[in-house]
């Protein structure tokens, strides 16, 4: 808890509240300023739009100690405002509304756009008013009035004000506060133990939602390579992010899988079980896990199939990896970037095949593209030199 | 939808910054304007034990003119540089670009230092600071070090800033009176993530040209001596000589398999050649 001390429409607050709470909630249920209102809260919707130093913001991505110092206006603010006071008659009259949840945000954005454009160009208006959704009475009305209170002003000779007035550099509302600090509540919440249940489910088929195919080759023959891939242990220390719980079998292989895009950062506790077709040179790695910190579960496929090259020399490595995410992670709307860094781990995954298979010197260096991997680099060093020093001893057997 | 707990601290300076983020052994994450992060946090996709927010360091908020380059401090946000509050060098080219990211509320607050350490391959300054030239300087507590952008993104949210190492500040080399510049990228909806985006810095002058494909999901495409788009070498006529063969194999070459997004991109760098020759 931190004492945040900041003005809001001219008045000065002083309230004590979490760092994490967002401008919106401090002013909604610190406050009691409700005409702010909330939609989306991940900055999309712009209900939430208020002012900040005189210029619009996201209260909903704003935390309010980021605010300390600042002034505040909420649309409860803007009652004696000209400019606000010209658009509620015009949205009035243009029928601009009709349930008036986005309304708040909407004559906030709307009245930055009166300040700003030097003219009431219809195409401007309704970009400028993009990042404010409204779902009941749609833009016509909306654009007619911001248009309409431009119009009038700049027939009084009211001049447009391009950059709003502001005159400082860096993010709005920042900049007041004195350097300060806050710790979390309580302590946080220790995650509740790993549930057995994972460990006791049966491994059931599905069907991945998302399924990404890849290829590499290996300078292997395909027999090798498919005896290769019969060593559980070995090909779970090529898989990067992957580390084994006990001894595994085909029937059940308990683990783990930490990954990491751009700051999400997830690691899977789960089961899985393997599948081999010696016949067709292909199998199955079918598994399940969860992730206690962001309440996610998965349940994912890796096919694979071996193809001779080059007269049988060399070996191409066909998969498909198929996937079903749910939970907070299935909200990250961007397949596109998991297929990115899926392609990045079966890169890592083939040079680690083709590193274990050749014997390959544990001390070449990391290729830097890879560095992304950091935050599972110590447990893969481990595991590399756990899987070299294997490797040794194995062939020292013979 | 609330973010987990976290601990907050507003150092009064870079140094206190980054003996934070050194202290802090990487359970802690910076936060600027918050446009990016913001959401992820209110989602849960990212849960720090620490927050440092540098939003209020004076020596972030810098812009100043050095030589052949502009210098921009990490905290300059998007609407500093749509409103004309730095020298633009870039001659329009950053204003324009500026000014149609997200939406102005979100403007107010996101820095380009920001939008660029967060390294989505759809955000607008990664491809075009790529095609500007531009540099950055990355900081840490052992010191600095200066890298091209197209060296600093390394895929989809991943770039080369290390533990503990803040961007500090964009180096942008001024365009030169005989360059042109376009820029364009495709949206669903006004102010959305970009699904594709071209951008071309040419001088037939100097014989030069500089193109990016962006918002490819990875890391964007530089093509630093972009000869072999326009027929092996940049003239006048280089609006005529744009090759979309070679723009379509670049994107093969990138790992795009979807002809339909080939196509996408292609015809966006086109619009972004057109426009440099308009």
């Amino acid at each position: 808890m931190t004492t945040i001390a900041l003005s809001v429409n001219r008045r000065a607050v002083e309230v004590v509240a979490e760092p994490r709470t967002s401008l919106a909630d401090f002013v909604r249920d610190r406050l009691d300023l409700t005409g702010t209102h909330l939609g989306c809260e991940h900055g999309v919707c712009g209900a939430c739009t208020v002012l900040l130093d005189g210029v619009p913001a996201r209260s909903c991505i704003t935390y309010a100690v980021a605010c300390e110092g600042a002034d505040v206006t909420t649309i409860e603010g803007l009652d004696e405002d000209e400019i606000t006071a010209e658009l509620r008659a015009a949205f009035t009259r243009e029928h601009a509304l009709q349930c008036g949840y986005c309304t708040p945000g909407m004559l906030v954005s709307a009245r930055d756009l009166v300040l700003r454009l030097p003219d009431a160009d219809e195409r401007r208006i309704r970009v400028g008013l993009s990042g404010n959704l409204c779902r009941c009475t749609g833009y016509v009305g909306i654009v007619r009035a911001v248009q309409f209170v431009i119009e009038a002003r700049r027939a009084r000779n009211i001049a447009a004000l391009a950059d709003g007035g502001r005159t400082i550099l860096g993010p709005a509302g920042s900049g007041r506060a004195a350097p300060g600090r806050s710790e979390p509540s309580a302590a946080r919440m220790a995650l509740a133990p790993a549930p057995d249940s994972v460990a006791r489910d049966i491994i059931q088929d599905f069907t991945p939602a998302v399924v990404l195919a890849q290829s590499f080759t290996l300078a292997h023959p395909p027999a090798k390579v498919f005896a290769m891939f019969d060593d559980i242990a070995g090909v779970a220390s090529c898989l990067p992010g992957v580390s084994l719980r006990g001894t595994p079998s085909p029937e059940r292989v308990e683990g783990g899988f930490r990954v990491r895009l751009g700051p999400i950062a997830a690691a899977f506790q789960g089961a899985a079980r393997v599948e081999r077709d010696p016949a067709t040179l292909s199998g199955r790695i079918v598994g399940i896990g969860n992730d206690q910190r962001s309440h996610s579960a998965t349940q994912g496929e890796i096919r694979y199939r071996l193809l001779p090259l080059e007269g049988g020399a060399v070996t191409a490595v066909e998969l498909s990896i198929g996937y079903t995410l749910t939970g907070m992670f299935a909200q990250v709307g961007r397949p596109g970037l998991v297929r990115d860094l899926a392609k990045r781990l079966v890169a890592e995954f083939a040079a680690n095949l083709d590193r274990h298979m050749s014997g390959g010197s544990p001390g070449r260096p990391r290729p830097a593209e890879l560095s992304f991997w950091s935050i599972a680099s110590d447990v893969l060093r481990a595991r590399l030199a756990r899987m070299f020093s294997r490797i040794s001893k194995t062939k020292g057997a013979e | 939808m609330k973010p987990a707990p976290f601990a907050y601290e507003r150092p009064r300076d870079l140094n206190v910054a980054l003996s934070m983020l050194a202290a802090g052994s990487g359970s802690a994450k910076i936060i600027a304007g918050g446009q990016s992060l913001g959401p992820m946090l209110n989602l849960r996709l990212v849960q720090p034990e620490l927050i440092v927010d540098i939003s209020g360091i004076a020596e972030l908020k810098r812009a100043e003119v050095s030589g052949n380059e502009l210098v921009l401090g990490a905290l300059v946000t998007h609407a500093d540089i749509e409103d004309g509050r730095i020298a633009d060098v870039t001659r329009g080219a950053m204003r324009a670009v500026a000014a149609n990211i997200a939406y102005r509320a979100v403007r107010n607050r996101g820095t380009i230092g920001g939008s660029l350490s967060h390294a989505d391959p759809a955000a607008d300054w990664i491809s075009a600071l790529s095609a500007l030239g531009a540099r950055l300087t990355l900081r840490s507590f052992s010191g600095t070090r200066a890298m091209a952008i197209e060296a600093f993104v390394t895929g989809a949210l991943e770039s080369a800033l290390h533990a503990g190492e803040i961007v500090e500040a964009i180096h942008v080399p001024a365009r030169a009176a005989s360059a042109h510049w376009g820029y364009a990228k495709s949206c669903r909806k006004t102010g959305e993530f970009a699904h594709a985006i071209g951008a071309a810095l040419i001088d037939p002058a100097a014989g030069s040209a500089r193109i990016v494909i962006g918002a490819i999901d990875a890391a964007p495409i530089v093509v630093s001596d972009a000869a072999e788009l326009f027929g092996g070498r940049i003239t006048a006529d280089y609006k005529q000589r744009f090759d979309v063969r070679v723009a379509d194999a670049l994107l093969v070459k990138a790992g795009i398999d979807d002809t339909a997004q080939r196509h996408i991109h292609v015809g966006v760098l086109r619009r972004a050649v057109q426009e440099a020759a308009a």
